[in-house]
């Protein structure tokens, strides 16, 4: 049993999928299901590399800020003003927060690198995250984003030198993929709301920034990860859940080859 | 009296020249520093990293010594950079946040803080290993050490062989173990001319 949890397809992926499971169909009354990402999360992370704070390096920073995301969002759901202001301040914070996480890879380059590094990670990172929280309220395009993102910046990390990529963009796709089995079974759209949308995108978006950083993810398979929640907000059948939840995973399985394709292209310096 | 004092202390100045601490510079065509490490328990893996910097220091009168180190992590050569077939090569992947995590971390460093000696030669150099901005004190063995004295054409020029065990999950590098062993065997072999 300890060597089967040893296996990088338990620990990134059977885990997590159970542990979402189980925890989504806990709180699925409530509207924090979506909180059924971060023990998943969490899961993949015990599993593999263990938690620890010091040093903060990024991928311990990105660990932190993707379990303490969802208390944002739940704040930020409970808060009874208008959303779009909060996404739109929840963006620039992220956006802020990304440089923060990488700074100790950009102090590393020249002023002019560093600086051009910086400004394209946080926007990055704040554009896929708004676009990821335009979909809080449809737990079916949610999920197929998470899907989608998950595995393209898993896929496309290990393609690019790095496994932890791979662990935790496969993490993310489980997970998501457990709340979109979840929503079939007790036919119910459960929406993420910030809570669930902001751990998603952010997490996503601070793996692959970290995959350019940090290993060999080419810098424009971060833009062609924008495709997989363009992707997803395309009309999709309007009637019947789980047609809805096939059609949008569709999508954006579709979108994650174009940033996958990518990845494969810096790698061997051709598609096929 | 003082007239006395100050002719024992000229007369005692050439050896007091000859006790100075000695400094030398690791000379890059004759120092190697590489590692081993088990895979699945059949093989062991071996690396190298082919860009460094340092110094050592030695005064056999005193018996004190020093090392100091600096190692450029993107160096790191496991014989491995043809891709073949592979999307990767070992070594990108030795650079990536998964190990060495050279674009964060770019520089590993080894700083003595005591040498053990036997007679006049060092036998063990205890200091700090800083990795991955993790600092652990570890003991390197030397294997043998040896000076040839200067030439008309050459200076004096010290030299010798060192070896270590480090676990790399002590400074943070997990990715891997167990299939990847956890232990690092680190051996050195080095020359340095006098400063």
């Amino acid at each position: 049993m300890l060597g089967l949890l040893d296996h990088p397809a338990v620990q990134a992926g059977l885990a997590p999928l159970m542990v979402a499971l189980i925890v989504a169909t806990a709180l699925a009354s409530t509207r924090f299901a979506w909180l059924a990402i971060i023990p998943a999360y969490a899961t993949m992370v015990a599993l593999d590399t263990g938690f620890s704070l010091f040093p903060p390096t990024v991928a311990r920073k990105t660990i932190l800020v993707g379990l303490l995301a969802p208390l944002f969002g739940i704040v930020a759901d409970l808060y009874p003003r208008a959303s779009r202001a909060i996404a739109a301040a929840l963006v620039v914070v992220v956006g802020l927060l990304s440089i923060w996480v990488f700074t100790t890879v950009l102090q590393n380059r020249e002023q002019a690198s560093a600086l051009a590094a910086g400004a394209g990670v946080a926007a990055f990172v704040a554009v896929l995250v708004a676009m990821v929280l335009r979909l809080r309220d449809d737990g079916p395009r949610a999920g197929a984003t998470g899907l989608g993102l998950g595995l393209a910046v898993g896929i496309a990390g290990v393609l690019s030198a790095s496994i932890g990529a791979l662990m935790a963009g496969v993490a993310i796709a489980v997970a998501c993929g457990g709340m979109l089995i979840v929503q079939a079974a007790f036919s119910r759209a459960l929406a993420p709301g910030f809570t669930g949308a902001l751990p998603v995108g952010l997490v996503c978006a601070l793996v692959a920034a970290g995959t350019l950083l940090l290993a060999e993810l080419p810098w424009y398979a971060l833009p062609l990860l924008l495709l997989i929640p363009a992707a997803t907000s395309l009309p999709a059948p309007a009637r019947g859940l789980i047609a809805r939840i096939a059609a949008l995973s569709g999508y954006a399985l579709v979108a994650a080859v174009i940033p996958i394709g990518a990845a494969w292209y810096a790698a061997r310096g051709a598609l096929f | 009296m003082p007239k006395r004092l100050a002719i024992l202390v000229l007369a005692s100045a050439p050896f007091a020249a000859g006790a100075a601490t000695d400094s030398y510079t690791f000379d890059p065509l004759h120092t190697s520093i590489s590692f081993a490490i088990d895979h699945q328990g059949l093989s062991m893996i071996h690396g190298r990293f082919s860009k460094y910097s340092g110094k050592f220091t030695i005064d056999r009168a005193a018996k004190t010594g020093g090392v100091e180190l600096t190692v450029e992590t993107a160096s790191v050569d496991t014989n491995d950079n043809d891709k073949g077939s592979r999307p990767r090569s070992r070594d990108e992947h030795l650079r990536s946040a998964d190990f060495f995590n050279a674009a964060e971390f770019p520089r590993m460093t080894y700083k003595s803080t005591h040498v053990v000696f036997a007679g006049d030669t060092p036998t063990v150099v205890e200091g700090n290993l800083t990795l991955l901005g993790v600092t652990k004190p570890v003991a390197i063995t030397m294997e043998r050490f040896r000076c040839n004295p200067p030439t008309a054409t050459a200076k004096e020029r010290c030299g010798g062989s060192a070896a270590a065990k480090i676990k790399r999950s002590d400074f943070g590098m997990k990715r891997g173990i167990p299939s990847i062993g956890d232990e690092v065997l680190l051996s050195f072999g080095f020359e340095g001319d006098k400063d």
